[in-house]
C-alpha cells in the first residue's frame, strides 16, 4: 500500500498517516493477544513502518507515538458509549453494542499493556 | 480476501447504521466535533496533520480509505486545498459525498470508490497523502 501511495505522489510530496500496531519483540501470545483486542481491520502485526516507508522509496521518515491519545481515545468512546446505551443499543442492536462495548475494554487493556499502540507516521517522496 | 470481505462488509454496516443524537453526542465528546469519525483520530490529530502534509490552496490531498469523508473533507475546509476521498464501502462514500455538499465543498472533494492497493489515477497526481488507521 505504501509503495502504492509513493507512485501517487508528486515528487517531494508528503504523506502522514495514523497508524494502529503491534510492537516488535512480543511474545507469540502477547502478539495474537494484541492482535485480538485490536481494531481487526487495522492493526499491523510486528511492522516497522519507517523501514516500510524507506523501501517504499519515502525519505525524511519520521515517527510521533501517540499511544496515549489512543488510550484516552478508546476509553472515551467506551465511557460515552455506556452513558447513552439505551439509545444507540435501539439503533445497533442489542449484541452489535454489547461487542463493541467489549472490544473497547479489550483493546484499552491491550494498550495498557504496552502492547498495542499508534504512531503519526510522516515522510516524503523521493524528489 | 475473505478478511477484506468481511472488513468491507462491517464498514457497510456500520456506515448504514441511523445518524442518532446519542452517536452525534458521543462522536463529538471522542473526537471533538461530528465529522463522520469512528475510529481514533481526533480534531485535534487532524489538525496536527495540516504542517506536516504542508496543506494549503490549490494542494490536492488524497484520503486513502476516506470512509465517511473523516478527516479528509475536515482538512479541505480548514486549508482550502482539494481531496479525493478514495474508499470501497459505498455508503460511507455516499455519506461523504453529501457532507461536502452540506460543507460547501461541491467542486473541492472528489468521492472514488476504489481500494487503496487499485488506486485508479496517474503516477504523480497528488501533492499528499493520508490515511488513518488504514495500514
Amino acid at each position: 500500500m505504501l509503495r502504492a501511495c509513493n507512485s501517487q505522489l508528486r515528487p517531494a510530496g508528503r504523506i502522514a498517516f495514523y497508524t494502529i500496531f503491534v510492537p516488535a519483540g512480543l511474545s507469540r501470545a502477547d502478539v495474537r493477544r494484541a492482535a485480538r483486542a485490536g481494531p481487526s481491520a487495522v492493526t499491523s502485526r510486528g511492522r516497522q513502518h519507517p523501514d516500510l516507508l524507506r523501501s517504499a522509496g519515502f525519505t525524511g521518515v519520521r515517527e510521533v507515538d501517540v499511544t496515549e491519545d489512543f488510550l484516552r481515545a478508546t476509553r472515551a468512546w467506551s465511557e460515552a458509549r455506556s452513558r447513552y446505551a439505551g439509545q444507540l443499543s435501539e439503533a445497533e442492536g442489542e449484541a452489535s453494542f454489547r461487542e463493541r462495548q467489549r472490544d473497547y475494554r479489550l483493546q484499552a487493556r491491550a494498550i495498557e499493556a504496552g502492547i498495542l499502540r499508534r504512531s503519526l507516521l510522516v515522510a516524503e517522496r523521493a524528489g | 480476501m475473505p478478511r477484506e470481505k468481511d472488513t468491507i462488509g462491517r464498514f457497510n454496516s456500520r456506515y448504514s447504521l441511523p445518524v442518532t443524537d446519542a452517536a452525534l453526542a458521543v462522536e463529538r465528546e471522542v473526537i471533538g466535533a461530528n465529522v463522520g469519525a469512528s475510529g481514533y483520530t481526533t480534531v485535534a490529530q487532524a489538525d496536527a496533520l495540516i504542517p506536516q502534509l504542508r496543506l494549503r490552496p490549490g494542494t490536492l490531498l488524497l484520503d486513502v480509505g476516506a470512509g465517511r469523508g473523516w478527516p479528509g473533507l475536515y482538512l479541505a475546509r480548514k486549508t482550502g486545498c482539494d481531496v479525493v476521498l478514495a474508499d470501497v464501502p459505498a455508503p460511507g462514500l455516499a455519506t461523504a459525498l453529501a457532507r461536502a455538499d452540506e460543507a460547501g465543498l461541491s467542486g473541492h472533494a472528489y468521492p472514488v470508490r476504489a481500494a487503496a492497493q487499485h488506486l485508479p489515477f496517474r503516477s504523480g497526481t497528488f501533492d499528499a497523502v493520508v490515511h488513518t488507521d488504514t495500514l
